[in-house]
């Protein structure tokens, strides 16, 4: 089974015989017989799904890796980070996404208010299944748990992806906007309540 | 397993190439190897941040990823971290700071990167109407649009870009910095704007938090910097301006171009002499900075109205030939 | 003479009369001791170098440091991997990559890759980058990347490597340009190149974790 392993910011992707998917233009290097073929914006699920991400600006190129070798994955000297998942659902900036294994499903699920000003990220991706995830980010990703009394503000840039039950908001207001400089960045943050965790980089920007 | 246990920032290697000091170090050596004839920082000054260069609380914890998560967390996510695990005034990881905020601090807009708690954000501009010690505090009309007086309670994490991040605890002293660099500071400490365009001199008792690309790499005089190089320096008098001579006869074009801007900077050098410590980083790949625009502009009132238009000609011609 | 790692992006340069050191304009960080910079023109030796660099705007803006000081070397905060040469096979490398290296090594401009001198326009036209350039002799060299090389060590297999990631390569290696079927697709996030090195034999190839030339 193909297995992902991250080393720093390189993602190695071992092949054997099977197929993952990658961000398109990731792939610095390949050993063995691999072979890439486009398969067009991610997730799966039909017109309906690239319909819903066609709209919601979702979007991310993925391409196909299959067959026998090693191909070394990169995106911007970013960290690489892999998560395993089993059975359950990681909530994912699409473009913190480096590579999947065949097995996970990717959605596009809206998310309410989020983005309304900035074009981005009127939806978010879910990631759900058995496998792995390879996500990008700058810096180390850090895990900030979120928990009733403990409620987590988070700078709409520096926000990677979740998971549990958590809700969002925006906040607004003047304080925040005194924070953010004019004309640069979101006017609001994101404020997690419920269960969970929130998977933050070490950039704003 | 994704990293080699509590060893999270590559000591094991991960190129298989060249070690990367500053990542993964022994304890105690935050900052590279030992730097013979460059000088260690003197007490006081950008001493080794706890937490960097070795496992911090609650990150790199022995497993640090891919062992049992706690609360059922996905194997692969980096240890959980939470109000109480989060250090306080300390690195959590190289990139990131975090500030047990109890009362205020000034931080640079855009700095923030997540907190907790009950935390207010004023811009210091308007802050200073209320509580009158902020503009003693912060005695710089350049920079203070680009600002914030963070107020409350909890743990505030700040980042710069990815950059290294690093804590210097003054003890009555004072050190000049880049002020694009410089990423919050704590309200014990006095901010005056530098004579050298684009640096700030904290002054006091106190801590700040700033960046660097790469680690800090400190030396000492007599140096010539680099000025894209040049992240601050401590103790020593102002550095003067060094023009390489030879450069400068066998370069014609780097001449001209000396005389307005700089061409490569082999040319130009600040200079620095005395006692004192000088703190640098790999030239960065310069930042717009809005206090710059607004710190030359001030300075074209000197100008009378005719070399005003002749300057404004240069410079929209320096403009067009960039496109 | 070898440059001594002052962290991953920073090289520290031991310079006296016998070890002057060649380096890229705009990479001194800053020196102490008696040291001056000398801007140097063209790139290798003899008229074919100089031709050679000239038309394949392989040559890039170097300098000479001279004298008796320690200097320090970085360049816009990227990675720097220092290389030792042993006088037998020379480092490859596109002349953007060089950060520093020891003046008694020679450089000349080679281009990389099949296909003659038309695909070697074409190539150059594009941007590509397919010329680079040869580093020989026995010395030390100081290797830009964006995000840190890592080596992959070739015994005998093929490896296809991203020409934006590419950084380099030493050894007894034969590189080809493919233009793969079906690559034009997943490859080039806007450089819409539908090219690959293809890099076989024996030796060390350098590749950086980032698509980003710079």
């Amino acid at each position: 089974m193909a297995q992902l392993t991250a080393h720093k910011r390189v993602l190695h992707a071992d092949l054997h015989g099977d197929r993952i998917r990658a961000a398109s233009g990731s792939m610095v290097a390949v050993e063995g017989n691999v072979d890439f073929k486009s398969s067009g914006m991610g997730g799966g699920g039909g017109m309906r799904a690239a319909l819903k991400r066609a709209v919601a600006g979702e979007s991310i190129s993925l391409m196909d890796c299959s067959g026998s070798g090693r191909v070394y994955l990169a995106l911007d000297a970013m960290d690489v980070l892999v998560v395993d998942l089993a059975g359950d659902t990681l909530t994912v900036e699409s473009e913190h996404i480096l590579a999947h294994t065949e097995q996970l499903r990717l959605d596009v699920q809206f998310s309410g208010l989020r983005g309304v000003t900035s074009g981005q990220g009127l939806a978010t991706t879910t990631v759900s299944g058995h496998g792995q995830v390879a996500l990008v980010s700058e810096g180390p990703v850090m895990a900030l748990e979120v928990a009733p009394g403990a409620e987590l503000v988070v700078d709409p840039d520096a926000y990677v992806g979740s998971r549990g039950q958590l809700s969002m908001n925006l906040v607004s207001g003047v304080s925040w906007k005194s924070l953010v400089g004019e004309g640069s960045g979101e006017p609001f943050s994101l404020r997690f309540t419920g269960h969970g965790l929130v998977l933050v980089q070490s950039a704003e920007r | 397993m994704t990293y080699p246990p509590g060893n999270p920032y590559g000591g094991g290697n991960p190129y298989g190439g060249q070690p990367q000091p500053g990542y993964g170090q022994p304890p105690g050596n935050p900052y590279g190897q030992p730097q013979p004839g460059y000088g260690q920082p003197p007490p006081g000054y950008g001493q080794p941040p706890p937490g960097y260069g070795q496992p911090p609380p609650g990150y790199g914890q022995q497993p640090p990823y891919g062992g049992p998560p706690p609360q059922g967390a996905p194997s692969g996510v980096p240890a959980t971290l939470n109000p109480q695990s989060l250090p306080d005034d300390d690195n959590v990881n190289p990139y990131v700071f975090c500030i047990a905020l109890n009362g205020e601090w000034f931080m640079s807009k855009g700095a923030m990167l997540a907190y907790y708690g009950n935390i207010q954000f004023d811009a210091v501009t308007e802050y200073s109407s209320v509580q009158a010690w902020v503009a003693n505090r912060f005695s710089s009309p350049v920079y203070i649009q680009d600002w914030v007086v963070a107020q409350g309670h909890g743990k505030l994490l700040i980042g710069d870009r990815g950059f290294d991040l690093n804590a210097y605890d003054l003890d009555d002293g004072n050190l000049t910095i880049k002020a694009s660099n410089l990423c919050a500071f704590s309200k014990q400490l006095e901010l005056k704007q530098s004579i050298v365009p684009g640096f700030v001199t904290l002054i006091g008792t106190g801590k700040f938090i700033a960046s660097s690309n790469g680690p800090v790499i400190f030396v000492e005089p007599p140096f010539r910097a680099d000025p894209d190089a040049l992240l601050g320096w401590a103790d020593c008098p102002s550095p003067s301006v060094h023009h390489d001579a030879q450069w400068m006869t066998q370069n014609i074009r780097g001449m001209i171009s000396g005389a307005l801007g700089r061409a490569s900077g082999e040319e130009r050098q600040y200079d620095f002499t005395g006692q004192g410590t000088i703190l640098l980083q790999s030239s960065e790949i310069a930042r717009e900075d809005p206090a710059v625009l607004r710190l030359v502009e001030s300075q074209t009132q000197l100008l009378t109205n005719a070399q005003a238009g002749s300057l404004g000609q240069r410079l929209v011609a320096r403009a067009q030939q960039q496109h | 003479m070898s440059f001594e790692t002052v962290n991953s992006k920073v090289v520290r340069a031991h310079v006296s009369a016998s070890t002057p050191v060649l380096a890229r304009r705009g990479a001194m960080l800053g020196y102490s001791g008696q040291v001056t910079f000398r801007p140097v023109h063209g790139q290798g030796r003899g008229i074919g170098g100089m031709v050679g660099a000239a038309m394949s705007g392989e040559s890039n803006a170097m300098m000479a440091t001279e004298g008796t000081g320690q200097v320090l070397y970085g360049y816009k905060g990227l990675h720097v991997t220092v290389l030792e040469l042993d006088g037998g096979a020379p480092l490859v490398c596109e002349a953007d990559r060089l950060l520093a290296h020891d003046a008694n090594l020679q450089t000349s401009v080679q281009f990389l890759g099949s296909g003659g001198m038309k695909q070697a326009i074409s190539g150059a036209m594009t941007g590509q980058g397919l010329f680079t350039t040869n580093v020989h002799g026995r010395g030390s060299v100081a290797v830009l990347s964006h995000g840190g090389a890592f080596p992959l060590q070739l015994n005998g297999q093929q490896v296809g490597v991203d020409p934006q990631a590419y950084v380099g390569h030493v050894g007894q290696l034969s590189v080809d340009l493919a233009a793969k079927v079906g690559f034009r697709d997943v490859v080039g996030r806007g450089s819409g190149e539908a090219f690959q090195l293809r890099i076989s034999g024996h030796g060390t190839v350098y590749v950086q974790a980032s698509e980003q030339k710079f």
